[in-house]
């Protein structure tokens, strides 16, 4: 009977897979403090080539400071971060830096730990005034105006920035000259007209242009038409208890996007955030605009090039009848767990301050096209001509050098923002879908924002 | 979680009917085949018609094989044969993205809890069946209400419960997450299919073994076990899927090795922007070890849950 | 809420003397008993919310839902009494408890040592099922949040948040239908005559009338899911089962190679859920997707994109599951039709039936278990499983179109990290679970028994 053979072997078979296990050894970015060095754990949220960049950074640091040793760990996500990071906290064996996105500011300001003390510790305050740690220039000061616009809270820095974009119009040149169009289009009026124009070829591509669906846009467009989201001066004079997604401004934006789907000029993927697809469809020509971040600048020239078609950067268009008060930035920056020793919390912000000193914010644009943080990393940009020859890598800087510095312009600070971006996404998707009205839904979208963020409220406002 | 249910649905069966279990099968005469015996008919449409249904079934897979040798270019044109970008795409998915740790992560997983199942379900089917003691209708009822609770209804607590403990983090020795693998030690499921499958063991053999003067685990292991490959192989092939298939638990865990499902998700960004090619290859390797699996222990799996007799 | 309790109490002492009396035993100890468990049973349940849904600015849907709580508190206690009472009263023993207690020439002098063997089984289930059971409830009336310094006590608001029972003409209809039919039936019974096909017309009706008022109950966001829930399970349900059984009805045929054409049939219950849905992401894409692009060589329109279509977004969710799925139904499936009965077939013939209607009233009913079976398989698919193939495949579709109420706890836990919601959507699920099995079991377990 061939079952009593194969009864054992099962077995076998099954120890020698587990033993084989024995060498999947996990490597967690786990604090260390040896008698000579000094461990610090990085968690960002990349895993291509951006997580590579880091780890050479972080090589080179070490080799400048022997007595640290840098651990990165990259993640695929913001969430699966931010949740590696508190229980890591809760263990009591938190990295030393997590980089956390931009409208998760608030929360991360208001996030505690397993002993109810705040889970991160104000970058500036940390720093206290010193010009340079363990010899590591600070370059705080020295950040870009717009960025420093909307990371300084109560005046002071709570974290330290890092990668940045804006949102930047894209187009195909080769289209653009067969319609005859010679600049691209900067306000929502000239959009709608260029797409007329191209949609009027006879080998248009299928639709004209397109964007993810996804609630940086809506943020953008408030904020270039002066519009606020939420009370208490977008949350920057004291916390936002009241939030408003059905404003004039953000209505005009709605309607006017509406406008261009029903004119079959803007095409939606289907799914929410879905920057692939558009990114995608603009490489494959099959639209002749795209908005999208200013990090996928290189890529998309590239890929265009390789397509066989010039692309063409510029601003995001802008709604013509309103005055222009700003466009905001996105991104993500770099967050200084509490609670570390000294040696550990020193050699954190050395790091920090290395990573955006100027050879390295240049290598870090040159390579992202995350723009140039601090001003000194622009000036060493453009004596080295990059600038000059690669003209589309400007447009995201000088787009938020526009900015005036208005509550409108600095963007929000505002609590359970993710679900409140959801929660725009999700609305707009109807009114494009389902053919919702969009005063009606996004009416609803307010009230239903007004409860989320009353809900976090309830969670972690001082009582 | 949903094959779970599969083994144990024919056990409660057969505690209902009062038929024998279907071990008489083969021997009983004149089976219904869907046609009168002694009637001739063509059997050329009922061969095209399957052929139709296994192409519409095996389909996708073929496909997927074409697409993981394509570019993306190749697929914005339609091309139907197989492109040159194999060693590229294999490049992204195995040295870019490590699918090969993930799959050793889902191996070991799966391998400890198919041992882990069968080996707790092995014990309680011995004790429900062997053994007297008082409460045991009770303990039973306790068992079988767990099958009306799957681990997904209570996955959020249940996360909250396993990271308190700390146990996202890699296992001792090297192994895998204790919260991939402890909490899924116990298995309703197969509890019942020992219990089912013991209790229609000749009575004799444990009377005999107590006259021998037997231990309860020398019965187990050399008199029961070996009567019991069948229903082992089953339980330890439903098992094995069950676990490479787990997506909702790693997921929400984010352990520290994480599981194939879901590290195919970091597939979909690959290469700087939606790549299908890597994807596809992705999905296809991820694929062959539970097959592989299915196909090898074919057989025991059939036979384990009484089905797939003919002559 | 004292009133509540004195008819608890009431009703408790009442059922509870019939019981006893029913049993055997003294009507008096019934009463008592009974009045216990109706004192005890809604106190229990009403004691973890501190009876929250009672307060004074507490609305129609909390008091409705507290009533609803205290009258199951007072149910269950009082049910588990009399359950108790029967088992234990009858000499032998239900049928069911004899089997369990079944014995074969069992190991003696061994007294704690099957609680040992036992030990694992029964230690992971507790810790790591009932327990995590219990604290979802716990959950799912507070404000929980993974970096949140409190957890505040809300009640069931998480719950009365999807609820906004309206008035629908879908409801109604069906309820009057129902009333109609019940009465129809009482009337018959008193004059004698059955109606076998009336039971059925019942008891769809029944289906109807629960299925239409709990979607009228919820609110318009969460009614969205609710129904697309249901489309998603009915679909992937009817087509597995029919599809299935068709396919396993050719293939049980005496034809060369059926071996071989199972084993080919069954493989894809080796592909997990989301690969299934990364499949059939590319083979739908709307730019890339060979099934777009043969659809538009072959016909002249153009393939419409599922990613912004409800309806087709639905059917390629439903069509990714059953493709995954179908193997396993016609594994039993095939099981089932080597034993039917073929001397009933046989007689059927010589009396005339065709073979639609030989199968239909004879190897249908025959496939009574089996279908019961893997209704419940697949009912649990849809409703745990097909979530991982939509994340992948329509991440949550067109408008909501496929965010099922798996989908909707995961996204509020993940997303928003919000446990507290996660856990009453999660409850809800439960609910729906246990209303189906009881359905199934109702309906079908009656017929299990076929006689031989």
């Amino acid at each position: 009977m061939h079952t009593r053979t194969q009864g054992p072997a099962l077995i076998a078979v099954g120890l020698l897979v587990a033993a084989s296990g024995a060498l999947t050894g996990a490597g967690a970015s786990a604090q260390t403090t040896s008698a000579e060095v000094t461990g610090i754990g990085v968690s960002i949220a990349f895993t291509d080539y951006r997580l590579d960049w880091m780890n050479e950074r972080a090589r080179e640091f070490e080799e400048a400071h022997p007595e640290y040793e840098i651990s990165v760990q990259g993640f695929d996500d913001y969430e699966a971060l931010l949740q590696s990071v508190t229980l890591a906290a809760q263990q009591g064996d938190p990295p030393a830096i997590a980089q956390y996105f931009e409208v998760a500011t608030q929360e991360a300001r208001d996030a505690v730990n397993s002993e109810g003390e705040p889970l991160f510790a104000s970058v500036e305050a940390a720093i206290d005034g010193r010009t340079e740690i363990l010899g590591e220039p600070v370059v705080l000061d020295d950040i870009v105006t717009a960025v420093a616009d909307y990371y300084t809270i109560d005046g002071e820095f709570s974290s330290m920035p890092w990668n940045t974009s804006s949102t930047l119009f894209y187009g195909n040149a080769s289209i653009m000259e067969a319609a005859g169009i010679d600049a691209a289009p900067e306000t929502w009026a000239e959009v709608e007209a260029a797409c007329d124009a191209i949609m009027a070829l006879d080998d248009a591509p299928s639709a004209c242009i397109t964007w993810p669906n996804h609630g940086w846009f809506f943020e953008q467009s408030i904020a270039q038409q002066g519009g606020l989201l939420a009370n208490n001066d977008n949350g920057r004079a004291g916390r936002a208890d009241e939030v408003q997604l059905d404003s004039s401004e953000m209505l005009s934006f709605v309607e006017y996007w509406k406008s261009l789907a029903d004119a079959g000029h803007y095409v939606y993927s289907g799914t929410q955030r879905d920057w692939d697809y558009t990114t995608n469809s603009f490489v494959a020509q099959e639209v002749a605009f795209i908005l999208t971040s200013s990090g996928d600048g290189t890529a998309l020239v590239t890929d265009g090039a390789e397509a066989g078609f010039d692309v063409v950067a510029s601003r995001m268009p802008y709604n013509g009848d309103a005055d222009y008060a700003g466009n905001l930035i996105g991104g993500a920056t770099l967050w200084l767990v509490n609670g570390l020793s000294p040696e550990q919390s020193d050699g954190a912000l050395a790091f920090m301050q290395f990573v955006n000193n100027p050879e390295n914010a240049a290598s870090w644009h040159r390579e992202t096209n995350y723009i140039p943080i601090t001003n000194s990393a622009i000036a060493l940009l453009e004596e080295e001509g990059w600038f000059a020859e690669n003209p589309y890598a400007s447009v995201a800087t000088d787009q938020l050098a526009l900015a005036d510095g208005s509550p409108a312009a600095r963007g929000a600070l505002l609590g359970g923002f993710v679900q409140i971006r959801d929660i725009m996404t999700l609305a707009m998707e109807d009114v494009l879908v389902s053919e919702a009205d969009p005063a009606e839904r996004f009416e609803q979208a307010s009230a239903e924002a007004q409860e989320a963020l009353e809900s976090y409220n309830s969670l972690y406002a001082e009582e | 979680m949903g094959v779970e249910e599969s083994i144990r649905r024919p056990s409660k069966h057969d505690e209902l009917r009062t038929s024998p279990t279907p071990t008489t099968v083969e021997s009983s005469p004149a089976r219904w085949r869907g046609r009168s015996r002694g009637l001739r008919r063509p059997t050329w449409p009922t061969h095209l018609m399957l052929v139709v249904v296994v192409a519409v079934l095996v389909g996708p897979v073929l496909y997927a094989v074409l697409v993981s040798t394509q570019s993306n270019n190749d697929l914005f044109s339609f091309a139907l044969l197989p492109g040159d970008r194999l060693d590229d795409n294999w490049d992204v998915v195995w040295n870019e993205r490590q699918l090969g740790r993930f799959m050793l992560t889902s191996t070991v997983v799966s391998v400890i809890i198919a041992f882990g199942k069968v080996v707790t379900s092995l014990l309680a089917g011995l004790a429900f069946v062997y053994f007297r003691f008082p409460g045991k209708w009770v303990v039973f009822g306790f068992v079988l209400v767990t099958l009306l609770m799957p681990t997904e209804i209570s996955i959020l607590a249940l996360f909250r419960q396993v990271s308190d403990l700390g146990w996202q983090e890699a296992g001792p020795w090297g192994l895998p997450p204790l919260g991939l693998t402890v909490p899924f030690f116990a298995s309703a499921t197969g509890a019942f299919l020992f219990r089912q499958h013991f209790a229609n063991l000749p009575a004799d053999l444990s009377e005999a073994a107590q006259i021998d003067g037997v231990t309860p685990f020398q019965f187990l292991f050399k008199i029961l076990v070996p009567l019991s490959w069948n229903a082992i192989g089953a339980l330890l092939v439903i098992q094995f899927i069950y676990g490479w298939n787990m997506y909702l638990w790693p997921l929400l865990l984010q352990p520290d090795d994480q599981l194939v499902q879901v590290g195919l998700g970091g597939l979909r960004n690959a290469d700087q922007g939606q790549a299908y090619g890597p994807l596809m290859l992705g999905a296809l390797l991820a694929s062959i070890p539970p097959i592989l699996v299915f196909l090898v222990l074919q057989k025991p799996f059939m036979r384990g849950m009484a089905i797939g007799r003919d002559k | 809420m004292y009133p509540l309790l004195a008819a608890a109490v009431l009703a408790g002492a009442l059922v509870g003397r019939r019981a006893w009396l029913r049993a055997g035993l003294r009507g008096v100890t019934g009463m008592v008993v009974g009045a216990l468990a109706g004192f005890v049973g809604p106190l229990a349940v009403m004691n973890p919310i501190r009876s929250c849904t009672f307060d004074d600015e507490r609305g129609g849907v909390d008091r409705a839902l507290g009533i609803l709580l205290f009258a199951g508190g007072a149910a269950l206690a009082v049910g588990l009494a009399v359950w108790i009472v029967n088992a234990v009263a009858r000499p032998a023993g239900p049928r069911a408890a004899r089997d369990i207690t079944f014995e074969r020439g069992s190991f003696r002098g061994h007294r704690f040592f099957p609680f040992g063997l036992l030990a694992p089984t029964l230690v992971i289930l507790v810790l790591f099922l009932y327990r995590p059971m219990v604290e979802t409830f716990r959950l799912s009336t507070h404000e929980v949040r993974t970096t949140a310094p409190r957890q505040p006590f809300v009640c069931l608001d998480k719950y009365t948040r999807l609820m906004e029972p309206t008035i629908e003409w879908w409801a109604i209809g069906p309820a009057a239908l129902l009333a109609v039919v019940l009465v129809a039936n009482v009337v018959l019974a008193r004059r004698g005559a059955v109606a076998p096909s009336l039971r059925k017309i019942r008891d769809l009706l029944v289906v109807l009338v629960v299925v239409a008022w709990a979607t009228a109950v919820f609110g318009a966001r969460y009614r969205g899911v609710f129904t697309t829930t249901l489309v998603l399970t009915t679909g992937t349900v009817v087509l597995s089962l029919a599809l299935g059984l068709a396919i396993a009805t050719l293939v049980s045929q005496k034809i060369r190679g059926r071996g071989v054409y199972r084993t080919l049939l069954i493989w894809p219950y080796a592909i997990s859920p989301p690969i299934a849905g990364i499949l059939f992401y590319v083979m739908f894409d709307p730019l890339v997707g060979i099934i777009g692009n043969v659809w538009e060589t072959l016909t002249p329109f153009e393939m419409p994109n599922y990613r912004t279509e409800k309806w087709l977004a639905r059917f390629v969710v439903i069509l990714a599951s059953v493709w995954k799925t179908i193997g396993f139904s016609i594994l039993f499936y095939v099981a089932g039709l080597q034993n039917v009965p073929t001397d009933t077939l046989e007689a059927a013939q010589i009396d005339g039936a065709g073979p639609l209607q030989r199968f239909r009233h004879i190897v249908i009913p025959a496939l009574a278990p089996i279908t019961f079976f893997l209704i419940i398989s697949n009912v649990t698919y849809a409703f745990f499983e097909v979530f991982a193939t939509t994340t992948y495949l329509t991440t949550g579709g067109p408008s909501g179109a496929t965010t099922d109420v798996m989908f909707a706890l995961v996204q509020a836990a993940t997303e928003q990290g919000n446990f507290g919601d996660g856990a009453a959507q999660s409850v809800i699920l439960f609910a729906m679970v246990l209303a189906v099995t009881g359905w199934q079991f109702r309906s079908t377990g009656r017929r299990v028994t076929y006689g031989r």
